[in-house]
């Protein structure tokens, strides 16, 4: 058994950012996670980063777009504190040794985004994520942060209501071990491979939500689900909001700018939600091409698109085929972005004392219904380092409680309970049959029975999983084992989401209900919480926080 | 179109096959499936014992490089039809120059050693306050903040195939990151530590690594920043900055290189000597220079302002530099 101050799950953006704000209070955080800290999807951001930080723009307005974007579910307060931190973490980010892109003069070029009302998303070329990402890695070098990398947390063990620890599996040789902590905090980001079509990595799998469900703290909003505008349709690779951004065009199959139609004012840079859903109702009207629309930036010109979009351009040449520079890129609307995710407060804390939780896997809740783009990576980095204060604080203030002694040998008995079946179905089977589940029942458009049916579907699912059988029978990077403990996790975010959004009788940002078509204040101006009661999901809700910014219709 | 797949196996506490082995596997290939997803495919449906790193699937988290058909690549990046018609097959093997752990999986640790050798973050002068970085700044060390750890250019790297120590162009690149950045405050120091043994002077310029970069960092590019800046800080009392200057020197004086003199402007008269041998054999072979019996070329004078010419431009470049130090 190792023993630490604070371990951290997941070593992507929020994680990392945590663990250098743990470190830099003197105390001996580590990572554990199932990937190297620079292949987590953070990796993957693109387009860029928010942070009001010219004089002709203001944390309010910020505040505003973010809370206009979350269709007034996300709780102004800590919008209010996001927007308020963001200058200062770019200033921080820059002082590490990232470099933002520049403008002419010399300072930090911004660009718009949709949703926003003013150019204000920092960025590196198309490689915001990625700069971001290697520059925390850097940091993490610097202050000697332990790493157990290729581990695999399968619970995080709790005892008399605190956390204490984790059990992980070292993937390399199979062996289960104890990590003993005073705290944990879960950065594993989000959950897009429940989906068929996702611009998520193959390891975003939600990990995270489901070892905090089960650790008896609660999700928040999980029915809201981001759907991206622009993605790769066989692959569901990312085409970043920065082409819109850069001045690209959204064309139908008559060659028309249809956004002008469904956001008269902005046009393509309208939110993702109402994006998403002006595509598909394009493509279901018969007005899409092959099942996409067309992302057109040739009026850009070959030198703008290099400088400002060069991994754009090669992804769409090595996986569609298509050049931009000579042709419109066909893309379609991909599950994105998790909204919700386990309920803390502003410094990271869930209802399980000891427990943290930060960046995409948390719902704290800046993005309500529906997520800017650019806010995600600020979210990342601001909650990720308030949650690396708010672990550290408790974990100076509570000793190091005892372990409890028959936590491993519990893990190991749930581990060789998958190992030791004969026969059963394949895992990668049901996977795929849970994505197909997911995509037609929860997706851009919903209604009760589709919603409805797609939860008997996925319980049936459940129930089979319990019997799926491993062809890997060896100890050695099984990742046929890993990716049933995922598959668990994945079943029950699954039915988090379909819950939430069958009981939502509204449409709110990312959930459209075709049989509720409209926003509706009166009785929905609250978040969902699930929680897990005895092996079985209970609903719960909690009011929205508002203070500057009274709901009103909203029109791009 | 189906595809045969040779994929190297390997699972040393297999008790029936601990060696390595060549597995194949039928594949359906459609238009514009890559080697990442055919190998996702033959995991889900074939066999799901088949071990290999993968992430992002779209070239941007480094997890997935393999070899393919002999050379180092992104299995995410790389579409298996084009490559099958070009290489004539499809074999799969882990990256070289990299120990097999299990399939496709290869002990990353000493990786992520060398990076950690080279203290990959920005160290900023002390009580100075920051340099703005402009435009130019950004772009001197952009090609090098490409890189995404994958590992393709030290799997291709000659100079580590021979000596496992060598700092290597991955981590090479990521000092040129951190040397080049305009708020550095301990380049010199940096500049010092790469001058040594299995530093930076060891790499034998044979642009692998730039070549079969995926992400266009062009590591011996950032290779060749570090060894003229270092020069340029007057850091030179190493074989690999002396061999430049006798280069420099040779040409200056004769118009041409001298070979036969440089082992011993490189290593100096006593470390030469221990060179006999190894000279011995180049002679066997027919491969030691001769000293030139006419050493000074005709046109001398026009290398001479060659160099005049060169001199003087980085006089003025320095200048520059001092002027904006100053301003900060």
């Amino acid at each position: 058994m190792v023993i630490h101050d604070i371990v951290i799950i997941g070593g992507g953006l929020a994680g990392m950012r945590a663990a250098i704000e743990a470190s830099r209070a003197g105390l001996d955080a580590a990572i554990v996670s199932k990937i190297y800290p620079v292949r987590s999807h953070s990796v993957a951001a693109q387009g860029g980063i928010n942070a009001a930080l010219k004089d002709t723009d203001s944390w309010e307005n910020h505040a505003f777009d973010t809370v206009k974007g979350s269709d007034y579910l996300g709780d102004q307060d800590a919008i209010e504190l996001l927007c308020k931190e963001a200058p200062f973490d770019i200033m921080e980010l820059e002082k590490m040794g990232a470099i933002f892109s520049r403008d002419p003069e010399g300072r930090i070029a911004q660009r718009p985004f949709g949703g926003a009302g003013y150019p204000r998303t920092c960025y590196l070329a198309d490689r915001t994520g990625h700069a971001l990402l290697h520059v925390m890695y850097e940091q993490l070098v610097k202050h000697e942060v332990v790493l157990y990398d290729e581990w695999h947390v399968v619970k995080v063990v709790v005892e008399d209501g605190t956390a204490r620890g984790v059990i992980a599996l070292e993937l390399s040789t199979g062996k289960l071990h104890r990590l003993h902590s005073k705290a944990v905090l879960i950065a594993t980001g989000g959950y897009g491979r429940v989906f068929r079509t996702t611009t998520n990595a193959l390891s975003s799998t939600g990990d995270g939500m489901g070892l905090a469900l089960d650790a008896g703290a609660e999700l928040m909003d999980m029915e809201f689900v981001q759907f991206h505008p622009t993605v790769l349709k066989r692959t569901g690779i990312l085409m970043t909001e920065g082409c819109r951004g850069e001045g690209g065009y959204l064309l139908n199959s008559k060659g028309e700018r249809f956004m002008s139609r469904y956001a008269p004012k902005v046009q393509e840079l309208a939110s993702r939600d109402v994006v998403s859903r002006a595509e598909q109702t394009e493509i279901e009207e018969g007005r899409g091409v092959d099942g996409c629309v067309l992302l057109d930036l040739r009026h850009l010109g070959a030198d703008k698109i290099n400088r400002k979009l060069p991994q754009i351009r090669s992804l769409a040449i090595n996986f569609a085929g298509v050049d931009p520079v000579e042709k419109p890129i066909p893309v379609k609307p991909g599950a994105h972005y998790s909204m919700g995710g386990i309920r803390t407060d502003f410094d990271g804390a869930t209802t399980v004392p000891g427990l943290y939780a930060a960046g995409e896997c948390a719902c704290v809740s800046v993005h309500g219904a529906n997520r800017l783009g650019g806010n995600s990576l600020l979210e990342a980095i601001v909650f990720g380092r308030r949650a690396g204060i708010g672990v550290s604080n408790f974990s100076e203030s509570n000793g190091l409680l005892p372990f409890p002694a028959t936590a491993l040998k519990e893990a190991a008995f749930e581990v060789a309970d998958i190992t030791k079946r004969d026969s059963g179905e394949s895992p990668a089977a049901l996977r795929e049959e849970m994505a197909g589940v997911m995509e037609a029942h929860s997706g851009i458009f919903r209604d009760r029975t589709r919603l409805t049916d797609g939860l008997r579907k996925l319980r049936d699912i459940r129930e089979r999983f319990k019997g799926v059988a491993l062809t890997d029978r060896g100890d050695y990077y099984n990742n046929e084992l890993l990716q049933v403990i995922e598959l668990a996790q994945m079943l029950k975010i699954s039915e988090a989401i379909l819950l939430g959004a069958v009981e939502r009788e509204e449409s709110r940002g990312s959930h459209f209900r075709t049989d509720f078509p409209l926003r509706n204040d009166k009785d929905w101006m609250k978040h969902t919480l699930v929680s897990l009661k005895d092996g079985e999901m209970k609903l719960g809700y909690k009011a929205v926080t508002v203070t500057k910014f009274q709901p009103q219709e909203r029109k791009y | 179109m189906k595809i045969k797949f040779k994929i190297r196996r390997y699972n040393p506490v297999d008790t029936e096959a601990s060696e390595p082995y060549i597995q194949a596997y039928m594949c359906e290939v459609p238009e514009g499936m890559t080697v990442l997803e055919a190998l996702l495919k033959i995991a889900d449906e074939q066999d799901p014992t088949l071990s290999f790193r993968k992430s992002c699937r779209s070239a941007i988290c480094g997890s997935c490089a393999v070899s393919i058909n002999g050379f180092s690549k992104l299995a995410c990046n790389t579409q298996v039809i084009p490559e099958f018609k070009k290489a004539g097959e499809m074999l799969i093997e882990p990256l070289a120059n990299h120990t097999p752990l299990k399939d496709l999986i290869v002990d990353f640790v000493p990786f992520w050693r060398k990076m950690e050798k080279v203290s990959p973050y920005l160290t900023p002068a002390e009580g100075e306050s920051a340099p703005a970085v402009t435009p130019e700044d950004e772009e001197r060390v952009d090609r090098s903040q490409r890189c995404i750890m994958c590992g393709c250019c030290n799997a291709e790297c000659n100079s580590l195939a021979i000596d496992e120590n060598f700092i290597a162009p991955a981590a090479l690149a990521k000092a040129w990151r951190i040397v080049g950045d305009v708020r550095e405050g301990n380049a010199r120091r940096r500049l010092h530590r790469l001058s040594e043994e299995h530093g930076m002077w060891d790499c034998v310029r044979c642009v692998h690594c730039t070549q079969y970069c995926p992400k266009d960092v062009a590591p011996l590019k950032a290779i060749e920043e570090l060894r003229s800046s270092a020069m340029k800080e007057g850091i030179t009392d190493n074989p690999g900055a002396k061999h430049v200057e006798a280069m420099r020197d040779s040409v200056e004086r004769f118009g041409r290189l001298d070979e036969a003199a440089m082992t011993f402007k490189t290593l100096g008269f006593l470390r030469s000597l221990g060179m006999i041998p190894f000279g011995l054999r180049m002679e066997k072979h027919g491969k030691l220079p001769r000293p030139h019996i006419f050493a000074q070329i005709e046109e001398l004078d026009e290398v001479k302002k060659i160099y005049e010419e060169s001199e003087r431009r980085a006089k003025e470049e320095k200048r520059e530099l001092a002027s904006r130090k100053k301003g900060w």
